[in-house]
């Protein structure tokens, strides 16, 4: 290769960073490999119950510059877009012992392509905006059958319906609505509310497979969202806002909505729970080392130790869900650069984990550490 | 097939002369007196000398104002300049004032105004005091379009002493960079330069070879698909582009993953592909020339034994033999809407921590391939301690994970071969100025200079997709000769007048197309 003579290359050494943990993201991820490539960005990727494929949202649909849901076979290397196309989407899972993919999207909403295009102009000008997402209220949670292509509207509601994942039975699926912004009449100050930040209105609700039985399951201001149960289908792990929608923290609670407690106390934006195979620990992202650097951290079911940094690589890190046999780790992370995130995987360290938790000491309060 | 082409190997002095006259009496220039400048053009000047400082001319607009022959007439004289740039001037100043220093920028300057050679002795005053100034090697190479020659600071004593001064003396005067401190004549001071440049001329040799579909297409527009490394390295580090340290200079550079990996793995897919169905016949190359400028792939590029419109995609390596940590880089997938799909398939079998570049201009055979208007890949498993040095040797090198790369690549090329639609090749903007490197280059021209070519002027080797050049009508082979009035006589030249445009302001831009003189005007844009 050429010396570049416009860029300078520079040797850098890599030097293992002091750190006051014993531990580096090598003892619990290896072999770290990118799953998703076409696209300005992907994330959010669910795997089947079997393992064998991995379903994700990604912007790489010709025409529209928003999230579409892709299936992607994991011996193969195939993938399929399952989604309609149209509009905007997010949040897919598998339902158990199915054909069946729940997943959001507004592409019933006949402004839908209005908004692609406007979008595509705008990226078109040359123009950027960080990136947010907008809590579309049109966007209704759906179930898509694999085997005949049928699309079932499981969510009716005004307000955004989205955030969706199946118990391990296949019987529920525990999600996140912002209808209590739409349903019943708002102060002036909540009015206020809606327009700067919908997401405060956010709850947790379940209902049946088939979409009936819709309940709500928290009441407390600020945004509750991200549910999933965990692997025996005995709890729901979420993460719970406070009004000001800067901290998070983990939760968790029974499936009716009983026993709600707090699992990480950690004083930052700590997101994204999910709870590893053996039911010994949850993964989370949180920004705890700065506003926007967002790392992979685990706690144990308890909550009663501090939380375990996972990752250690510049960028986002997020999103985390373990496979179904709790070998492999599937992340979204900006890692590779560019302007938005991919998913990745690797190689998930259990043994090394136990022991990491293990060894870490008890909880401190948030602000006291 | 071993495929020859000729290239300019370096430049040597074939025995330049110096002789002038003091006052009438003869200043003698003893043996090593005297030296061409690498870019000098061979020939013969004649006539009064003419001090003209530092030889630095600041162009208008720049934090500094700065002209060694604002007050001079040098045409038809020979201009003695120092080398360097003032000694005593502040950071800010010497900042500004480096940038005009290059000597080839000097000799432009000394031709624009009318001399008809240029002179140059190192400064008691400065570093390497009195010594030649090297003979550079430059690929790049081309005539400046002046005779321009070094001395040795004993001989220029003996002119200034006719002058009535001190060499020391007057560089001290200059040395604070004060704009207003100027050259002079040196009456009854004449000099007669001979310079004699020898351009060495070489011939490099490209392998290729291919493998004959066996179960061709019938309707395929681009029956070829096509692979490539370079096989060729920096010898003994000659060339000037070596990193070795002062202890290891000289010694063989080995090159085992610059570029013995990349050939590794093309000779690898080949013969993984020559066991299989193939639909597209499969092109094999080894360019040489890499290193010196992408000479030999270009050279393959401007006489292809096949036709490039029927190449439906090239494969390029260049270093894939250290992967750390699983990474492997690909680059210039934005040459094809389809290689980010192919490219995502491929990986989840092989399993690599992908970073994708969609920039196709990099400092390695693809460029000449994109340029081409192929779809085209390179894989790349990073720099490290080890590049362009004696120690990039074999024991260092991933076999495995190299084999890894191999396979990837083959399962890419795969796709693309047994696939009757061929991918369709996308234009990518380039983000960057091509050469120069020189940090104070703002303007956007949208030019892509042809490095390798000898021709007077800027040879285009293509112009950018959209861009500011693209839009005043040039195309690929033209020569630019003159740009906002100076003359262009290499791409040193061009790159220093990108200085003087502006963003948004049209300039006249005089080329040659087959020959014929035609002029455009060029709207520079800003540099991303």
């Amino acid at each position: 290769m050429r010396v570049l003579r416009s860029v300078s290359i520079a040797f850098v050494l890599v030097a293992p960073l002091a750190s006051q943990s014993a531990y580096q993201e090598r003892d619990f991820l290896t072999r770290v490999r990118r799953l998703t490539v076409e696209g300005r960005r992907a994330g959010e990727g669910y795997w089947s119950p079997d393992g064998s494929r991995v379903v994700f949202q990604s912007e790489r649909e010709p025409g529209n510059p928003f999230y579409q849901i892709y299936v992607l076979d994991l011996m193969s290397g195939d993938t399929k877009r399952i989604s309609p196309g149209i509009g905007k989407t997010t949040c897919a899972f598998f339902r158990p012992g199915t054909d069946e993919i729940e997943f959001a999207s507004t592409h019933a909403d006949p402004k839908s392509k209005q908004y692609q295009e406007d979008e595509l102009a705008f990226r078109a000008s040359g123009k950027e905006r960080r990136y947010a997402w907008d809590y579309d209220p049109e966007m209704d949670i759906y179930a898509y059958s694999e085997k005949t292509g049928a699309l079932k509207r499981l969510t009716e509601a005004r307000g955004y319906d989205a955030e969706g994942s199946y118990s391990p039975d296949g019987q529920w699926i525990v999600f996140t609505s912002m209808r209590d912004a739409y349903n019943r009449q708002l102060s002036e100050k909540e009015k206020k509310q809606l327009d700067t930040d919908p997401s405060y209105f956010a709850e947790i609700y379940i209902m049946r497979a088939d979409g009936s039985g819709q309940r709500r399951l928290t009441t407390v201001a600020g945004y509750d969202g991200g549910p999933f149960f965990t692997p025996d289908g005995k709890q729901i792990v979420w993460r719970r806002f406070d009004e000001s929608g800067l901290i998070a923290n983990v939760w968790m609670m029974n499936p009716d909505g009983s026993d709600q407690r707090q699992i990480t106390d950690f004083g930052s934006m700590s997101w994204a729970p999910y709870m590893h195979p053996s039911g010994q620990y949850i993964i989370f992202a949180s920004n705890k080392l700065g506003f926007e650097n967002f790392e992979l951290f685990m706690v144990d079911k308890d909550g009663k130790k501090e939380p375990v940094r996972v990752t250690y690589t510049d960028g986002f890190d997020g999103l985390p869900v373990p496979s179904p046999d709790g070998k492999t780790l599937a992340w979204t992370s900006s890692r590779a650069g560019g302007s938005g995130g991919q998913i990745f995987l690797a190689q998930w360290n259990h043994e090394k984990a136990m022991e990491a938790l293990k060894n870490a000491p008890p909880k401190k309060p948030a602000g006291k550490s | 097939m071993r495929e020859p082409f000729d290239f300019t190997a370096g430049t040597r002095d074939g025995g330049s002369t110096f002789s002038g006259t003091a006052k009438g009496a003869r200043v003698a220039c003893e043996a090593g007196c005297v030296r061409a400048l690498s870019f000098s053009d061979t020939g013969n000047a004649e006539g009064p000398v003419v001090f003209a400082g530092y030889g630095i001319v600041v162009p208008e607009g720049q934090s500094f104002a700065y002209d060694s022959y604002a007050t001079l007439d040098v045409k038809d004289k020979i201009v003695l300049v120092l080398r360097y740039f003032p000694e005593d001037a502040e950071a800010k100043t010497k900042q500004v004032l480096a940038r005009y220093a290059d000597l080839r920028y000097k000799a432009m300057a000394a031709r624009q105004h009318g001399a008809k050679a240029m002179i140059v002795v190192t400064g008691p005053r400065s570093p390497n005091a009195g010594e030649l100034a090297p003979m550079t090697f430059d690929t790049a190479i081309a005539g400046s379009g002046i005779v321009a020659v070094t001395i040795n600071g004993a001989t220029a004593d003996k002119m200034f002493a006719a002058a009535g001064k001190r060499l020391e003396d007057v560089q001290k005067s200059l040395d604070d960079a004060n704009p207003h401190a100027a050259g002079f004549a040196m009456p009854d001071v004449t000099a007669a330069v001979h310079a004699d440049v020898v351009r060495e001329k070489k011939t490099g040799h490209n392998v290729v070879a291919y493998l004959p579909a066996t179960d061709a297409l019938t309707t395929t527009a681009k029956p070829w698909v096509a692979i490539g490394a370079h096989y060729d390295h920096l010898g003994h580090g000659e060339a000037g582009n070596t990193l070795a340290s002062k202890d290891d200079a000289g010694k063989v550079h080995a090159g085992a993953d610059d570029n013995a990996s990349g050939a590794a793995a093309v000779l690898s897919i080949a013969a993984t592909l020559a066991k299989e169905k193939r639909h597209r016949n499969v092109l094999v190359g080894l360019w040489s020339g890499e290193e010196l400028g992408l000479i030999g792939s270009i050279a393959f590029a401007t006489a292809p034994p096949v036709p490039v419109d029927q190449i439906a995609a090239y494969l390029n390596f260049d270093m894939v033999g250290r992967m750390q940590d699983n990474k492997l880089t690909v680059q210039a997938t934005g040459t094809s809407p389809m290689w980010a799909k192919i490219v995502e398939q491929a990986n989840v079998a092989a399993g690599f921590d992908l970073a994708v570049q969609e920039d196709p201009y990099q400092p390695t055979d693809v460029a000449t391939f994109n340029s081409a208007g192929i779809p085209c890949l390179s894989f790349f498993t990073g720099t490290h301690a080890d590049y362009h040095k004696p120690s990039d040797t074999p024991d260092k090198i991933d076999y495995e994970d190299l084999d890894r790369v191999a396979a990837f690549a083959a399962a890419i090329l795969r796709r693309v071969e047994n696939t009757p639609e061929p991918p369709q090749f996308t234009k990518v903007e380039q983000q960057l100025q091509s050469g120069g490197g020189r940090a104070g280059v703002r303007v956007f021209t949208g030019t892509i200079p042809d490095y390798s070519s000898e021709a007077k002027g800027l040879l285009l080797g293509g112009v950018v997709g959209g861009g500011p050049a693209e839009q005043a009508g040039l195309q690929k082979g033209d020569i630019i000769v003159e740009i906002a009035g100076q003359t262009i006589a290499n791409i040193y030249d061009y790159t220093y007048a990108l200085d003087v445009l502006k963003i948004g302001q049209p300039a006249k831009v005089v080329y040659l197309r087959g020959g014929v003189r035609r002029e455009t005007m060029l709207t520079p844009g800003a540099r991303k």
